[in-house]
């Protein structure tokens, strides 16, 4: 090599992984650097050094028109790890998908750290899994655009980077499809819906009227005529060619501008394989009547009726599908449907109803019994108890008072309250989850970016396995050649559309993602959606996530059963104390309705407990060791502390003058459903393990109670990302639980995270999955909802594989030999569109489908 | 001859599908296929 100028990283690239994208990289830089020796590809770090002094706004241009999205490093460091999908790169992020490496929160990080704000467009046109790459690969060649990603589900496009969104509609529009900014996506939702319910209309009447002449042709064709050109039908098939012409254009007519499109851009679709297939019938039957001497007598056989029914049934597929997709967003217009439209607002004294994004952070607003919460907000007046199954799953009302967090969206179902409004419009939790949810719907797991690639090569083969099965029939099959080589040249064009692999794995994650939202489990990713399919460890946190995460009374015990003198007096002293302890006995005090002793002359006696007095006789709430020492006599209690200490719990023994009037056992209770979850996780074939910073004895208690499988106690919490590493290198698929916080580099460190949200903290970002309520039975909810959509994916992209490779050879005419059969092109249009109806109805399916724990669900229905 | 004509007219077509879809360059936007050589 030559001497080189002195070269500095310059650009961050994406999608290049091999020499071969090297040279491509190099010979496209060469006019701009004038020598590919002055340029360097570093494939590891997904960089291009250039000289200095090179243009590296039109040096990222450059690079990203070969096909490897880039951009001046300093501008734009993001790198998207999903983009270039159709480079060898991705290859690899799918193979690390596949082996289990956790690159979604790679993708995550990239996603965020880019300084790609995410525009949304709404795509209009695309029908298979071939206009995804298409229009996706558009995107991503425009300036300033470092990842794109179609759903073709809800026929969204979202772009990250920086771009004009008129450049990206143009980008869309030269590909052959239709796009429009989403400004609004709420409102977008409505206008879709709107739109849809024409669209179902329009393809219903397009599908009336060719079909009904395809039936017209075939009936008096074979009824009353023949579908043989003779000299006689001659000028009436002519007539009737000119009318199917105008029909398919009529109603059929987006195929082939699509297929034009595609065809202009070196692509092709579901639109090139109708087009061809049904302009192939129509060119030969025109041909056979404007010129029936050029062929043989038994040759001259029409097809018009094979191009219009054709068309007819795929309009009708697409209608029948258009209608099913518009149910798998169930979910997310249920959460919409959860928002108020008005709030009462108290400003100035006066109460009014005002609209709810005319509200305010720091208003005040009334909510009577049975109204939704209009927005975020803090109680300040009133008690009530609050429905949130919609937000977190929990079916049961949760109680709430002055000071208390409540969400939008919730609903108001006992008292009347005021609240100080402190989140509204987009910034609620509501709205946050509806956001999250969607962009979970419209993500692609690692299974569905493979049907993809597949497909992208797979309608250009289709044409090349047409032209080969032409040409056989040609050359060795019977006569009348020219009709069984247009025959079965159509048929294989016609059934092997894509279109139901293009839609099989999106449709199962739009419907699987919003299933779990209504079980209160948020998917981040569809990766995390496959993933938590196939974990068979789940390594829990203790506190907080398998028991309360705050001391609780769990026991208490009185020798001569008068337990409500014992919290009296125990409430009594506490009520003075400001220790997390005194606060556990305080609370078990009120639910028991005992009140408060007046003690007076309270003391707090570090290490030993608290003392004060009643009626002039010392009370004493402590350790056995200080009131042992005090000379008391606790044996009568040994019994009941000894069952306490084995659960965990510590005992606070209570004297009244110099008698023991009780214990009470207070610990970090056990979740009540923990153990169920677990149990569940265990029939799910999972492995449970839990990590805790307690001492062993208290770990070991928490772990029999619970029926946990192992755990280790003592662990630092930057210890807990080690652990989870450690699991992962002896094979295990790992999920890790725990709260967003803390637990943060464990929960990035695993397959799959799942954070325990308070129900109003959904956004985290280290978890794949953020549970809404504190239940374990969301971590067992959201493996048995994965696993479901992943049998779905599969049993589609089965289904659908299955179809094809089994349709064509049939259409190709295969089975000739044999039975002398040979399929009809409009059954072949029937199959077709039966196909992606098929793939669709399976995935609604998964609606029907219920977890293991019904009970948590009871109150959401 | 019609057979001659045919058999090439097909082979023609094959080789500008090949051409088309895989190997031609176009502008800004390659087909997905380009790298499929390397799989």
């Amino acid at each position: 090599m030559n001497e080189k100028t002195a070269l500095h990283p310059a650009l961050s690239i994406s999608g290049a992984s091999c020499q071969g994208c090297v040279r491509k990289i190099l010979g496209a830089l060469e006019p701009l650097t004038g020598s590919a020796d002055q340029v360097e590809v570093n494939l590891e770090e997904q960089t291009v050094a250039l000289p200095d002094g090179i243009d590296t706004g039109e040096a990222a241009r450059i690079v990203t028109e070969a096909g490897y999205p880039a951009s001046p490093l300093g501008a734009s460091s993001a790198t998207e790890a999903g983009s270039g999908g159709d480079h060898c790169h991705s290859d690899k992020v799918q193979e690390q998908a596949e082996a289990g490496h956790t690159h979604e929160h790679k993708e995550d990080k990239a996603e965020s750290a880019g300084d790609g704000e995410q525009i949304h467009l709404a795509v209009t046109g695309a029908t298979c899994a071939s206009c995804v790459n298409t229009i996706e690969k558009a995107l991503k060649s425009v300036d300033g655009i470092t990842g794109a990603h179609m759903n073709l589900a809800d026929n969204t496009a979202t772009a990250t980077g920086q771009a004009d969104p008129r450049a990206l509609i143009r980008a869309v529009e030269s590909s052959g499809y239709g796009a429009s900014v989403i400004e609004d996506p709420d409102a977008a939702d409505d206008r879709k819906q709107e739109e849809d319910r024409k669209q179902y209309k329009t393809l219903l009447v397009k599908m009336a009227i060719s079909l009904g002449l395809g039936l017209g042709l075939m009936i008096w064709g074979m009824g009353f005529n023949t579908m043989m050109v003779t000299s006689d039908n001659q000028m009436i098939w002519f007539t009737l060619g000119i009318l199917t012409l105008g029909v398919m254009v009529a109603t059929g007519g987006h195929f082939f501008t699509g297929a034009w499109k595609a065809f202009r851009h070196h692509n092709a679709n579901m639109d090139t394989l109708i087009a061809l297939g049904t302009g192939t019938a129509w060119v030969y039957s025109i041909v056979v009547t404007s010129i029936p001497d050029a062929l043989p007598e038994m040759a001259r056989h029409v097809y018009f009726e094979a191009s219009a029914m054709i068309i007819g049934l795929i309009n009708l597929g697409q209608a029948l599908e258009l209608r099913a997709k518009g149910k798998t967003s169930e979910a997310v217009r249920r959460l919409l449907d959860l928002r108020a439209k008005t709030a009462r607002v108290i400003r100035n004294g006066e109460e009014q109803d005002l609209p709810v994004e005319q509200v305010e952070a720091g208003d005040h607003i009334r909510v009577r019994p049975g109204e939704s919460l209009p927005v975020d907000g803090e109680i300040t007046e009133g008690n009530t108890r609050i429905d949130e199954s919609m937000l977190t799953g929990e079916p049961m009302p949760v109680s709430k008072g002055a000071g208390d967090e409540v969400s939008a969206g919730t609903l108001n179902t006992h008292g009347s309250i005021i609240y100080k409004a402190t989140r509204v419009g987009s910034e609620t939790a509501l709205a946050q989850i509806i956001r999250l949810v969607k962009k979970a719907q419209g993500s692609k797991p690692a299974i569905g970016r493979l049907a993809d690639k597949i497909s992208s090569v797979f309608v250009p083969t289709v044409m090349l396995i047409a032209v080969v099965s032409a040409l056989v029939w040609y050359n060795v099959g019977p006569e009348p050649a020219a009709v069984h080589m247009m025959v079965a040249a159509t048929t294989v064009l016609i059934i092997a559309c894509p279109c139901a692999l293009g839609l099989a794995t999106p449709m199962s994650v739009m419907v699987g993602v919003g299933k779990a939202a209504e079980y209160g489990a948020l998917i981040r990713q569809g990766d995390a959606l496959q993933t938590a399919g196939k974990l068979d460890l789940v390594i829990l946190d203790k506190t907080g996530t398998i028991t309360e995460g705050h001391p609780a009374v769990t026991r208490f015990h009185a020798p001569d059963d008068n337990t409500g003198r014992l919290l009296a007096l125990a409430a009594g002293l506490e009520q003075h104390s400001e220790h997390p302890l005194a606060e556990a006995i305080m609370a078990k005090a009120k639910d028991e309705d005992a009140s408060p002793d007046k003690v007076t002359g309270f003391e707090a006696l570090n290490g030993k407990g608290v003392k004060g007095e009643l009626d002039g006789q010392p009370v004493r709430l402590g350790n056995r060791r200080w009131l042992e020492s005090e000379g008391l006599d606790l044996a009568e209690l040994q019994q009941e502390a000894d069952a306490i200490t084995s659960e965990a719990g510590t005992p606070l023994f209570l004297a009244l003058g110099n008698e023991a009037v009780g214990v009470i056992g207070v610990a970090d209770a056990v979740k009540q459903d923990s153990e169920d979850a677990i149990r569940r996780l265990h029939d799910a074939g999972i492995r449970v393990m839990m990590v805790t910073g307690d001492v062993d004895a208290t770990a070991k208690a928490i772990a029999q109670k619970t029926g946990i499988d192992d755990y280790r106690a003592e662990v630092l919490p930057e210890d807990k990302a080690t652990i989870v590493s450690e699991m992962r290198g002896k094979g295990y698929t790992v999920a890790m639980v725990g709260d967003g916080i803390n637990d943060a580099p464990a929960l990035a460190a695993a397959d799959v995270g799942f954070a325990i949200g308070t129900g109003t903290d959904v956004a985290i970002e280290s978890a794949g999955i953020t549970l809404m309520r504190g239940s374990l039975h969301g971590v067992a909810d959201a493996i048995e909802i994965s696993r479901a959509t992943v049998r779905n994916i599969h049993q589609n992209l089965f289904g659908a594989f299955i179809y094809n490779s089994m349709g064509i050879p049939v259409a190709a005419g295969l089975l000739y030999p044999l039975w002398g059969m040979l399929m009809s092109p409009i059954l072949a249009g029937a199959a077709m569109s039966l196909s992606s109806v098929t793939v669709v109805t399976n995935a609604n399916r998964l609606r029907l489908f219920r977890t293991s724990n019904n009970a948590g669900k009871e109150g959401n229905e | 001859m019609s057979t001659l004509l045919v058999n090439a007219g097909g082979l023609i077509l094959m080789a500008a599908i090949v051409w088309w879809f895989w190997l031609s360059p176009s502008e800004g936007s390659k087909p997905d296929n380009d790298h499929s050589h390397h799989h």
